[in-house]
């Protein structure tokens, strides 16, 4: 049997041994009904239910607005608390200054932002008056100046902002693919340790089937959970255009980027999974081992990419975009915030790949031994010596 | 004779700079038994590992000859192994698990599956192939394990402790088993150290201890290079006076067990001479010769070899 055949065998065992269709249904309607609850709380914060906030004022009294309130202010000191303390007004303004004011409250004033804004609307109406100027021209004096960008390639700048929430959209999943695999790849290989499940399989077929197999099937079962997810959010988006008119995001991403940021997406996941796969191997029992800790390190090259945003043009983010273990993130950038090129794209995608092959080889070494070792983790020096025996 | 199917020349493993198997030799003949035995730490799983091609040896050669050909390792495809560390995929089903071992070893999907009920049905569990493997018992899930290692029909089954955890009932069903095995043809190698089982089983045997040979062949001979003294038990009637048989010159041992009297004759006696002797002061009611049990022979063995390294360490 090829090595291509076992890999494959383990694959479809991987795959399904974790993919159910009831829980991905289960998945689905759990966001879809976290989703909706999430929109009926906003719903409910934003409605006015009716309730007005009563501000007595002592002096000239502000134009009211909102659901802001303003009458006059009993006489004395004793009858304005009184009001307070029965009720009658929620809060006793006194202008102290010029542009100061002192509210006094019985409890928290959650209209405290509504009531600045209406203060300083009386303020600005009080100022203006003074120097003549109407509203008109002090907002033409405020005005910032505005720049209109045109790209040569008109299609980009139509396509722009639906590029770029596509290339974060793309990572973003990709990251949630690669924590995914994460846990699966943890626990699955951990119990197998565990249930002593190894020398069953390495008696017949080699570890690096075995490996390349786990990556390979857990990949596609994480892809697959993920890309329900993602139809999930898409229908959730459908229907609330008609539902609740939502606003559908406009434009339309080039063929040629998603199916690059796909790539890359990918990838980037079989990349990280090989690696998760080695580390997993050399943890014999996850509830006490100190070596999950390294399971965080997908997160450095996600985090070093943000450079790109800042310029994506530096030499800092041309290098981040071929390096192998930053391209996944990095290059989609690049992809959609500059011109990266097909000569950079194709370098870094055969980068990656050979990164990829490299790692797996790594990680089969790691693997090989690690899975036949029971108690005992290896340390660094240990894992580093196997993967050198494969090189 | 036919030639082996398995050559192990010189081989040896070290752990930690701690010899767990040492220079060891024997080979296996297609369709025979070969019994691995020794004590706990004796070197059978390494060596069981170092056949299945788990790991390696770091010196000397294992060679399979299969076909006309000789290659280090047996296609797994032919082999069929349970390891002495058991385990299967406790959240999944029976049939799914077996079919998926199957299919490991270069079976497709339908033969598998088709050849996993025919077990189940052998091994009375169809009724439980659909439950997960955690669903079973221990013994049930040892003959879950037994499955999986010869659902393919392998040309060698390596079975490492395959009695260890089974009631007397299951003990004599894996026995039945590893029969109807080698009746098909397979060639076994087990490893165990049940001796009154493996008695029954191998056709040959080899004793390790400290990673070393100390004793190998066929269990008889075993039996007469160890002690060659005849042995007797003579049923005696009720009452029988046995001081005939405490003074005859030709006894070496008497142990009495009820009625039974086991004799142990001196290595250079005549059995013969000695019956025609005591046959007329005796009443005896039935006469059988006695081999040393196998448990004997190894755990004298195992002790001889233990006092002469302590011997040569001191």
């Amino acid at each position: 049997m090829t090595h291509a055949r076992q890999a494959w065998i383990v694959a479809c065992w991987e795959f399904r041994r974790y993919f159910k269709w009831k829980d991905q249904i289960i998945g689905i309607a759990f966001f879809l009904g976290l989703s909706g609850f999430a929109w009926f709380a906003g719903w409910l914060g934003t409605r006015n239910d009716g309730n007005t906030v009563t501000i007595a004022v002592a002096g000239t009294r502000p134009a009211a607005g909102g659901r802001v309130a303003f009458v006059p202010a009993a006489a004395t000191d004793s009858a304005r608390v009184h009001a307070l303390r029965a009720g009658a007004v929620n809060g006793m303004l006194v202008q102290q200054a010029d542009g100061v004011w002192e509210l006094l409250v019985e409890k928290e004033p959650t209209y405290r932002a509504e009531l600045a804004r209406l203060l300083s609307d009386e303020l600005r109406r009080e100022r203006l008056a003074g120097t003549g100027l109407t509203e008109a021209d002090l907002a033409r004096l405020l005005e910032p100046a505005r720049i209109e960008v045109r790209f040569v390639d008109r299609q980009r700048g139509d396509r722009g902002l639906a590029e770029k929430v596509a290339a974060g959209t793309v990572i973003f999943i990709m990251t949630m693919a690669v924590f995914n695999s994460l846990a699966y790849l943890l626990t699955g290989i951990t119990s197998e340790k565990q249930t002593r499940v190894t020398e069953c399989v390495v008696s017949a077929i080699s570890p690096q089937a075995w490996i390349d197999g786990k990556v390979l099937g857990i990949a596609g079962f994480t892809l697959v959970s993920v890309g329900n997810m993602v139809v999930g959010a898409l229908v959730l988006a459908f229907a609330a255009q008609f539902v609740w008119d939502f606003p559908w995001p406009e434009g339309a991403v080039r063929a040629g980027v998603l199916i690059t940021l796909l790539l890359f997406g990918v990838l980037g996941l079989l990349l990280w999974n090989s690696f998760f796969a080695a580390v997993a191997a050399t943890i014999s029992d996850p509830n006490t081992s100190t070596r999950t800790s390294l399971m965080m390190v997908p997160l450095i090259p996600v985090v070093m990419s943000l450079a790109v945003l800042r310029d994506p043009d530096a030499l800092l983010s041309r290098f981040l975009a071929v390096f192998p273990l930053t391209s996944a993130p990095a290059l989609p950038m690049r992809l959609v915030l500059s011109d990266p090129g097909l000569l950079e794209i194709g370098l870094a995608v055969l980068l990656l790949a050979g990164a990829i092959w490299l790692m797996r080889r790594l990680a089969g070494g790691i693997f090989e031994i690690g899975m036949l070792l029971y108690g005992k983790e290896p340390t660094l020096r240990e894992m580093v010596r196997w993967a050198r025996r494969v090189s | 004779m036919s030639a082996p199917l398995l050559r192990v020349d010189g081989v040896t493993k070290t752990f930690v700079g701690r010899a767990a198997v040492e220079t060891l030799s024997f080979d296996v003949r297609p369709g025979e038994v070969f019994a691995l035995l020794g004590p706990n730490g004796a070197g059978k799983t390494t060596t069981v590992r170092m056949l299945v091609g788990i790991i390696q040896p770091d010196a000397g050669r294992i060679t399979f000859s299969v076909n006309g050909a000789t290659a280090p390792t047996m296609p797994p495809e032919l082999t069929g192994y349970l390891p002495e560390e058991r385990g299967l995929y406790r959240e999944i089903s029976v049939q799914r698990t077996l079919v998926y071992f199957g299919m490991l070893r270069g079976m497709d999907r339908r033969e598998a599956a088709a050849r996993a009920s025919e077990w189940l049905e052998t091994m009375g569990l169809s009724d439980r192939s659909a439950e997960r493997l955690d669903a079973l018992s221990k013994g049930n899930q040892q003959r879950v394990q037994l499955i999986a290692a010869v659902l393919h029909r392998p040309r060698l089954a390596i079975l490492d402790e395959p009695f260890t955890g089974l009631d007397p009932l299951s003990q004599e069903f894996f026995l039945e088993l590893v029969r109807e095995l080698k009746g098909a043809g397979t060639t076994i190698i087990l490893s165990a150290h049940q001796m009154d089982l493996v008695e029954r089983a191998a056709d040959r045997v080899l004793l390790l201890n400290r990673g070393r040979e100390i004793l190998s062949g066929s269990v008889r001979e075993m039996h007469e290079r160890l002690d060659a003294r005849p042995r007797l038990c003579l049923t005696l009637e009720a009452d029988a006076d046995d001081a005939v048989l405490e003074q005859d010159e030709d006894v070496q041992e008497l142990r009495r067990d009820g009625d039974d009297a086991h004799v142990t004759l001196r290595a250079r006696s005549s059995m013969p001479s000695f019956l025609a002797r005591v046959m007329g002061r005796l009443p005896v009611r039935s006469i059988a010769t006695e081999s040393p049990r196998l448990h004997d022979v190894f755990v004298r063995a195992v002790r001889e070899d233990d006092a002469r390294a302590a011997a040569e360490a001191s």
